[in-house]
């Protein structure tokens, strides 16, 4: 029954579409009922999973599943031209991202209620990339996971394009066009990993039992790596995300932000690093160097932008970069500060751009300097962006401390000087995100208010749940985080256990 | 040998070849505006389709008239690729003389018209059927005369008669390089015939035979459109009629390719290996200058001419791999390809009724006719090679097939150049997307057919992919 549930949380979306197509345009309350329903009913779903799956913790998993702890294990001959699989299954990782997932397009769907255009096909763009999504984190087949990936290009170009703002085209473009340059480097190793490990098979636990050969590790891990990193905008891969963010409207700059960006971390983690965990070793603290730019430098690039969303945006940038620190630390606690870090950044970013939409939809500009005593009028939203500044900048309470706090930890065990100088810097930057967004929150919240704004009203009570929920997350999380690690940890020690049986040289690091 | 006439699996050839002269031969006993041989035409193809599913895969082999013919299963599954792209090119080009070229039906030309598309389908079953170096001739030249004749349909038309002239010229050229392939390729064997010379290669190579494989390749890159052969494309593609067009993009397009299968895995399969460098030059040149040449056109059938030049390139990687996966891998993008490029061509041929056929023609076709707007970006979607579409699990074929050997420079290449690819789809896909509508620009009006022919490929190309049954039943008991 679980089961089924499971493989229900990416039809479900798809149906929904479906159902949608015939209704005529002249009812578009109906519609988006229709589509709110069934988002609520995925995030029902999710969540009863989650709990499921925190209360299996004991019961030894499917056999199949080895050896990983894969509960709702399902494995189905798919495409039996290249011996692919339909393989899902949920361990603790993949399920907290669901469930992040979940929220993230429940609220993106509320967020977008007034969009403007061929709603219709907006919220069925919508459920496509929901579902793309959702099957990223369930599939273990490695082309299914792929098409989950790769279907998001299908979405993003018409979503920002369509209903975006600003320089729409443009943004659309160069986030679609970036994003499949780095899902194209994924198909060019992907075949190798079939054929080079002897295993011929897409299976990700089958591929894990096997040991590639080294000198087709060396290349393919790179490039592998680097296709992953550009979804989550890794330095010198970063350069779509502040363009493609501010170009789109709310929801998808929400699920982009939230969710897909983690889809790039995740797969670093649990395909990259997971199947080839000798050069892991040996690449992953060339990472750390790059790290400097997002994480340093990043925070810099915030202070100096007047737009809301580019602000947002290159937050986002040094908070992923925070998550690659800690998969490059190679320790058990950095990897599960990045996970930790992956389903926070998720919510606080998610809360960002909601609150930031909501706003930009009542002051019609994102400009910072154009704004002033927002607080006044619109108390509550006002509110909602703070808070979610504060669980940026880590602060005691939210989830963003305690899973930068591990990060940092883990982080700072690696033997390394230039992981540990990195480190450093990155815990010292903190400090700047705390300038931009107390900045950006004392200016356009507080201060005289433009006689236009006179007649704004504060969030309406859709809003106000959506924002509440967020913070709830956020809350929840950093208050007891416990239950959290205790899921993160399963999932994480087989990964673990594989990097650190690699028996390649151990790694010397630069200078280390 | 023994004939293969009083056997059944030959019903669906000889029906093939006997459909031209009927629906031909009974126009002439009609009347001018009668139905008759559009409905025998429609029956014929359809039951010649249906036919064929019946034929057992893995067949046989003996003489059918003067030529050496054999029927297996990559035959039959070629045979279902062209009847496929012949039957939508005979739908769409119903669309093309209802309206007719300058704005009067023209049925009456619907018989003929069929009569040659039916002429170049077998001919491309001549291809895939050969035995021998002569009938494999005859049957590239019965594939490819016919497109002439089709080129030039419209002869009032300037564009029209130019590209038909560049055709041929540039058609009888890679002929006689063909020919003089063919001739060289005999004189090291000894031997017409495909076995013999097989055994002739495996025996041991000369500077004759390279010599012959390099002038067949030359022969056939004008009609695959391999680089540095394909610049006849563009033009020929924007001359002719649009129901022209997209049978010349895909039922020669599948001639064409099948040839270099059945050299590259018949009579050359054992220099396969040494050749490998060679087809993956060609295909690395051939989708780099497709993907090019495509970023910057604004005339749709242009845009489509480079589109198919660059899917050209694709289909070679997949010559790489050994013969099963390749036939697989080739079959089934041929499907997938057939379907995603009809399903442009029904578009562009709605909207080359009413407007100029260029980019700015679609602006607002979303917010006209969204309808359009959501199977032209399927479409382009599929050609892009994008999941869960079609053409992304076509392209996959491909490309495990050329990995499945350890090219992996030329896969990467090739996966690197679809970001190219999708750029140009992309800015075809914003003019109807994004661009506003124009004042002057009314909606389009579909006909009851041309409707239900679009949804209907818009499913195909959105279920072909992902419905496992299809894709492996299609090779269910595929084995060389």
């Amino acid at each position: 029954m679980d089961t089924i549930l499971f493989n229900l949380i990416w039809i479900i979306p798809l149906f929904t579409v479906l159902v949608g197509a015939p209704i005529p345009a002249a009812h578009p309350r109906f519609l988006k009922t229709i589509h709110a329903f069934s988002a609520t009913t995925v995030l029902a779903i999710v969540c009863y999973l989650t709990y499921r799956v925190y209360a299996m913790s004991g019961i030894p998993a499917d056999e199949a599943a080895a050896p990983l702890v894969l509960r709702f294990f399902t494995d189905i001959p798919w495409l039996s031209a290249f011996h692919s699989h339909y393989i899902v299954g949920a361990d603790g990782l993949n399920m907290l991202l669901l469930a992040l997932t979940a929220f993230i397009v429940w609220a993106g769907i509320l967020v977008s209620w007034n969009i403007k255009g061929n709603q219709k096909i907006f919220f069925a763009l919508i459920q496509i990339l929901a579902t793309s999504v959702y099957g990223v984190y369930m599939s273990f087949d490695l082309v299914l996971f792929f098409v989950f990936y790769e279907m998001e290009a299908l979405c993003m170009y018409l979503m920002i394009a369509c209903y975006g703002s600003g320089k729409r085209d443009y943004g659309g473009k160069k986030l679609t066009l970036t994003l499949a340059f780095g899902s194209s480097m994924i198909l060019a190793t992907l075949f190798g990993l079939y054929f080079e490990g002897g295993a011929n098979s897409w299976n990700i636990m089958e591929l894990s039992k096997t040991t590639l050969p080294m000198d087709f590790q060396m290349w393919a891990f790179p490039l592998m790596f680097m296709g992953f990193a550009v979804s989550s905008s890794l330095f010198p891969f970063h350069f779509w995300s502040p363009d493609g963010h501010s170009a789109a409207p709310t929801a998808v700059s929400m699920l982009a932000a939230g969710v897909m960006m983690k889809m790039g971390a995740y797969g670093c983690l649990r395909v990259a690093m997971f199947l080839m965990p000798e050069a892991a070793k040996i690449w992953l603290p060339y990472v750390v160097a790059f790290l400097i730019f997002n994480v340093v430098l990043g925070p810099f690039i915030a202070i100096r932008h007047k737009d809301l969303k580019y602000i947002t945006a290159y937050s986002s940038i040094s908070h992923l970069g925070l998550i690659f620190l800690g998969l490059a630390a190679l320790t058990p606690i950095g990897l599960r500060g990045a996970s930790l870090q992956m389903i926070s950044h998720g919510f606080l970013t998610g809360l960002f751009f909601a609150t930031i939409g909501m706003i930009y939809e009542r002051t019609h500009t994102r400009d910072i300097t154009e704004m002033g005593g927002i607080m006044r009028k619109m108390p509550f939203l006002g509110v909602g962006f703070v808070l979610a500044g504060f669980a940026g900048l880590g602060l005691p309470g939210f989830s963003g401390f305690i899973a930068e706090s591990t990060i940092f930890i883990g982080a700072f065990q690696q033997d390394s000087t230039l992981t540990r100088i990195v480190t450093i810097l990155a815990i010292l930057s903190i400090t700047t995100t705390a300038v931009y967004i107390l900045q950006t929150a004392n200016r356009m919240l507080h201060g005289p208010l433009p006689q236009k704004y006179e007649s704004l009203t504060d969030g309406c009570l859709r809003e106000k749940v959506v924002i509440i929920v967020l913070v709830a997350c956020l809350l929840f999380i950093g208050i007891c985080p416990g239950w959290i690690s205790e899921m993160l940890d399963a999932s994480i020690a087989p990964i673990f256990e594989k990097i650190s049986a690699a028996t390649q040289p151990a790694i010397s690091g630069i200078g280390g | 040998m023994s004939s293969l006439l009083n056997m059944n699996i030959i019903i669906p050839d000889v029906l093939l070849l006997l459909f031209p002269f009927i629906v031909i031969g009974i126009r002439l006993f009609c009347d001018f505006r009668s139905k008759l041989p559009w409905r025998i035409a429609n029956f014929g193809f359809i039951a010649i389709f249906v036919l064929l599913n019946f034929i057992p895969l893995a067949s046989g082999e003996g003489r059918f008239l003067i030529s050496n013919w054999k029927v297996d299963d990559f035959g039959v599954l070629m045979r279902e690729v062209l009847m496929i792209s012949a039957i939508l090119g005979m739908w769409l080009s119903k669309d093309y003389f209802e309206h007719g070229a300058d704005g009067k039906p023209q049925m009456h030309q619907i018989a003929e018209f069929i009569g040659a598309i039916a002429f170049a389908t077998f001919g491309g079953v001549t291809v895939v059927s050969a035995c021998d170096l002569l009938t494999f001739f005859l049957g590239l030249e019965i594939a490819t005369i016919p497109m002439y004749a089709l080129t030039a349909w419209n002869k009032k038309d300037q564009l029209g008669s130019e590209a038909a002239t560049k055709y041929i010229l540039m058609g009888s050229v890679a002929t006689a390089f063909e020919l003089f392939g063919f001739s060289y390729l005999y004189g090291f064997a000894g031997s017409l015939h495909f076995s013999e010379i097989q055994q002739a290669v495996a025996a041991g190579t000369s500077p004759l035979l390279w010599l012959a494989v390099l002038f067949l390749f030359c022969g056939i890159g004008f009609k695959l459109t391999l680089f540095p052969f394909y610049t006849w494309a563009p033009d020929v593609y924007e001359g002719a009629p649009t129901p022209v067009t997209a049978v010349l993009s895909v039922t020669s397009k599948a001639t064409a390719i099948a040839f270099l299968v059945v050299l590259v895995f018949g009579p050359l399969a054992p220099v396969q290996e040494q050749i490998a460098p060679f087809i993956a030059l060609l295909a690395g040149t051939t989708l780099f200058v497709g993907n090019l040449g495509a970023l910057k056109q604004s005339r749709l059938r242009r845009f489509m001419a480079y589109s198919s030049i660059a899917q050209a390139g694709y289909i070679m990687v997949a010559l790489l791999g050994p013969a099963t996966m390749a036939k697989t891998a080739i079959i089934y993008y041929l499907f997938v390809y057939a379907v995603s490029n009809y399903l442009a061509f029904f578009v562009f041929g709605i909207i080359g009724h009413h407007r100029e056929e260029t980019f700015a023609s679609l602006r607002g076709l979303s917010k006209q006719n969204p309808g359009i707007a959501i199977a032209l970006a399927i479409s382009m979607f599929s050609l892009a090679g994008i999941p869960p579409l079609a053409g992304f699990f076509g392209k996959f074929h491909l490309f495990f097939s050329g990995a499945s050997t350890g090219h992996y420079a030329i896969v990467a290449f090739a996966v690197l150049n679809n970001v190219l690819a999708l750029f140009y789809y992309l800015q075809l896909i914003k003019s109807a997307w994004v661009d506003e509508p124009d004042g002057h620009l009314t909606p389009l009006r579909l006909t009851k057919r041309q409707r239900s022919v679009i949804i209907t490929l818009s499913i195909a190309v959105v279920i072909i992919g992902v419905l496992p049954f299809l894709s492996n039943n299609i090779f269910a008991g595929f084995n060389y």
